[in-house]
């Protein structure tokens, strides 16, 4: 016994000054404020998601008081997501996702604009695409929810030299588009006029927001007013509905575009994001499922399908209207204000030239910057995989500039309509899109669906 | 013996101690359930009769999202789909199960291999399942869309099976049994070699058939564990969200109805938590009925 009780001494009086040493290490640790955070970003691909990494590695080297923690989201959950970590208190440190989202976390005020406002202003307002700014802004002039980081344009792509041999006019009204759609459905065969997404996902109210604009139809007016159930929306709905008889069986959504690669689809609604699908073998072969099942037509690499593929990025009716998305960083609020300045730093980080153009490369056509100067950088326009080679920078300039043209449901005559926001982030359109295309639910009835759950979000 | 002594009161006697030891030894697991199974239920029931908002501040509506439940034929719809898939994949997993157990149970060669094989749907993890039946049924790309309509012309359009509403939970069913019938073989199978082969011989020497043999040994010795393994596969199966949900999100049964109204579009949490306590109530309720009247407890 006594024995045990000097060996226990011993082992104390042994890891006293150790402790010690452990002690004043957490002091001087607390003194130098080391932070950490998560930052949940919709890059979910394993690809990209290392690459963020890299950007990360080299941040905290630079600033070892500081550790990010990267986490990927489904674009189709984070609102969800963030809602119930809202209320749970684990918010996370920062995000990257479209602004329509970012927006809606602003409506919900769990955003920290002065943050993000501050870190705009301090790369400098002039220094943004105008437009791309726009679509963050709050109600109140010179203010933001988030930052714009990088957008895509989209549109119709299409087999151009099957619309010629055809005798079609490319797919840029609502007219030549349905014609062509019907022209080309030949299920028999295995090929599919047009793919329009008809999935309660993300991507369907992408395709459908060009086709209502085309018609003049909004969600709210100018005053504010949900005007959702207008002849105008019921057009563009019923019209929609008519596109997706000729779309592959059963929901699609944005994954369908393998189809297209296959040689199988005649036209597809994307974004500029496909641009490296389209030109390289090495990328496009994670849909072709050539090395696995040769015998499937249509899964080797057709390096003629870049040049056999048009672009209409705008769709016309009654006035024209293009689609895209600028997705954002945001900062959400937080109890400790090291963590927001953590934030800060990185997102600063996240603009220097060399960091910017490298999140930049991860998908070139698909990210554009949104800062002037790095659109016209020769280090940007160099990409690795060489998209501005095979697209031209003239091309590339064009989608960029269409980034700046971007239009939404959101801002109406120049006025920020919050809910809609909300309604896009609620995914309702998508929801109605597919109980009218899958479940055989009449327009009507589906749009009085709609309607009444976008009036819960209006009145909140 | 002086440890336990020292724990308690010198006053206690005997009895008393050894009840409070007990006591000790399953308080880690009381508090587990306590913490992770009784406070989300009672918390869940008491969300349900509030208007939840994620920012803060729920307001107390009575019996409101019982009654906005009730009346959404969507519900309903919800609730004749989970019957369909829970009857069905229950008759169809312990059949499945019984037929392979009793195949299983005559000698043949490489009989062991066999019987492991047999196990790979139930081991293997689901979402590399669900990835291989999705890209099957693909419309444009499957297999199985190629055979029926392309080769042997059984249908005369392609259709997409795993994504029809109507169609995908036919699918769901299948799935289901082909991914758990395993787990009743086994239990049936274990519980056929423990019968006692004299039963057989006898009834062989008094003139039994087959069906004979199995009306009266087989299907008695089986009874208790088929009722079981029912019991369980109802439970399961009522509240199944994985299998469903990965491989299609167009059946909604109960679990996946609830996770839509409670975290999509406009979140509708307390009538996600009213439609729990409807699911568990029913399930309760079933449960009762079934141990009292099948398992005759």
């Amino acid at each position: 016994m006594r024995k045990i009780v000097f060996i226990t001494f011993m082992c104390v009086l042994l890891l006293l000054p150790l402790t010690g040493v452990f002690a004043n290490g957490q002091k001087e640790a607390a003194a130098s404020g080391p932070v950490s955070f998560d930052f949940w970003t919709t890059e979910t691909q394993s690809n990209r998601m290392a690459t963020i990494q890299v950007l990360i590695d080299t941040f905290t080297a630079l600033n070892p008081d500081i550790s990010i923690n990267l986490v990927a989201v489904d674009e189709n959950d984070m609102a969800a997501n963030v809602q119930t970590a809202a209320a749970a208190g684990t918010l996370p440190g920062m995000f990257e996702a479209g602004a329509e989202t970012a927006v809606a976390f602003g409506a919900d005020n769990i955003l920290d604009t002065d943050a993000a406002t501050k870190i705009i202003k301090g790369i400098g307002v002039d220094k943004y695409y105008a437009g791309t700014l726009k679509l963050l802004e709050t109600s109140s002039k010179g203010t933001y929810y988030a930052l714009p980081y990088h957008g895509w344009i989209q549109g119709i792509w299409y087999r151009s030299d099957w619309f010629k041999k055809a005798g079609l006019k490319p797919p840029a009204t609502w007219e030549d588009t349905l014609k062509a759609a019907k022209y080309f459905y030949k299920p028999d065969e295995n090929q599919y006029g047009i793919l329009v997404g008809t999935k309660a996902e993300g991507y369907t109210e992408q395709c459908f927001t060009p086709i209502a604009m085309s018609n003049d139809a909004a969600l709210f007016n100018k005053d504010g007013k949900l005007i959702f159930d207008s002849p105008n929306m019921k057009q563009a709905v019923e019209y929609y509905a008519e596109l997706a008889k000729y779309t592959p069986p059963g929901p699609q959504t944005w994954r369908a575009r393998d189809y297209y690669l296959q040689g199988k689809l005649a036209m597809f609604y994307y974004s500029t994001y496909i641009m490296d699908d389209l030109a390289l073998q090495d990328v496009a072969e994670g849909s072709l499922t050539g090395e696995n099942f040769k015998n499937l037509k249509g899964s080797s690499f057709d390096p003629d399908l870049v040049k056999n593929t048009g672009f209409a990025p705008i769709m016309t009716h009654k006035q024209p209207a293009g689609f895209g998305v600028v997705v954002a960083l945001g900062l959400f609020k937080q109890k400790n204000p090291a963590v927001t300045s953590a934030v800060e730093k990185f997102i600063n980080y996240l603009y220097t030239q060399n960091a910017y153009i490298t999140f930049l490369h991860m998908a070139p056509g698909g990210m554009n910057p949104v800062l002037k100067s790095i659109a016209t950088n020769p280090l940007f326009q160099n990409d690795p995989k060489g998209i501005f080679k095979h697209y031209g920078p003239q091309k590339m300039a064009e989608i960029i500039q269409g980034l700046n043209n971007i239009e939404t449901f959101s801002i109406v005559d120049g006025k920020r309509m919050v809910a809609a926001s909300q309604i896009s982030a609620k995914q309702i359109i998508p929801q109605m899109i597919y109980k009218i295309t899958q479940e055989g639910m009449n327009v009507d009835k589906a749009m009085t669906w709609a309607n009444s759950e976008m009036e819960k979000i209006a009145k909140q | 013996m002086e440890t336990v002594r020292r724990l308690y009161p010198a006053s206690l006697d005997r009895k008393a101690r050894e009840e409070i030891f007990g006591w000790i030894l399953i308080l880690p697991a009381l508090l587990i359930i306590l913490s992770l199974i009784l406070y989300p239920i009672f918390y869940n029931i008491y969300l349900s009769f509030f208007n939840v908002n994620l920012d803060g501040g729920n307001t107390y509506i009575g019996l409101d999202n019982y009654k906005d439940v009730v009346l959404d034929p969507f519900f309903w719809n919800s609730v004749i789909t989970t019957i369909l898939y829970v009857i069905f994949t229950t008759i169809g997993t312990t059949f499945m199960g019984l037929i392979v157990a009793m195949a299983m149970n005559k000698t043949f060669p490489l009989r062991w291999l066999v019987r492991s094989l047999i196990l790979l749907p139930y081991v293997a993890p689901v979402i590399s399942v669900v990835f291989a039946w999705q890209f099957i049924f693909d419309p444009v790309n499957g297999i199985f869309m190629d055979v029926t309509v392309n080769k042997l012309h059984l249908f005369a359009d392609r259709f997409n099976l795993i994504g029809s509403p109507k169609a995908a939970v036919w699918v769901a069913i299948l799935f289901s049994i082909w991914k758990n019938f395993p787990f009743s073989y086994l239990m049936i199978l274990s519980r056929l070699q423990a019968i006692d082969k004299n039963l057989f011989e006898a009834a062989e020497i008094d003139g039994a058939d087959s069906w004979q043999k199995f009306k009266a040994i087989t299907f008695p010795e089986i009874y208790f564990v088929m009722g079981a393994i029912v019991l369980l596969r109802i439970i399961w199966n009522f509240n199944k969200f994985e299998e469903v949900f990965l491989l299609t999100r167009n059946v909604k049964v109960l679990s996946i109805y609830t996770y839509f109204k409670a975290f999509t579009g406009t979140m509708e949490m307390g009538q996600g938590a009213a439609i729990a306590v409807i699911q568990f109530s029913l399930l309760i309720s079933f449960i009762f009925i079934y141990v009292k009247k099948v398992l005759k407890w």
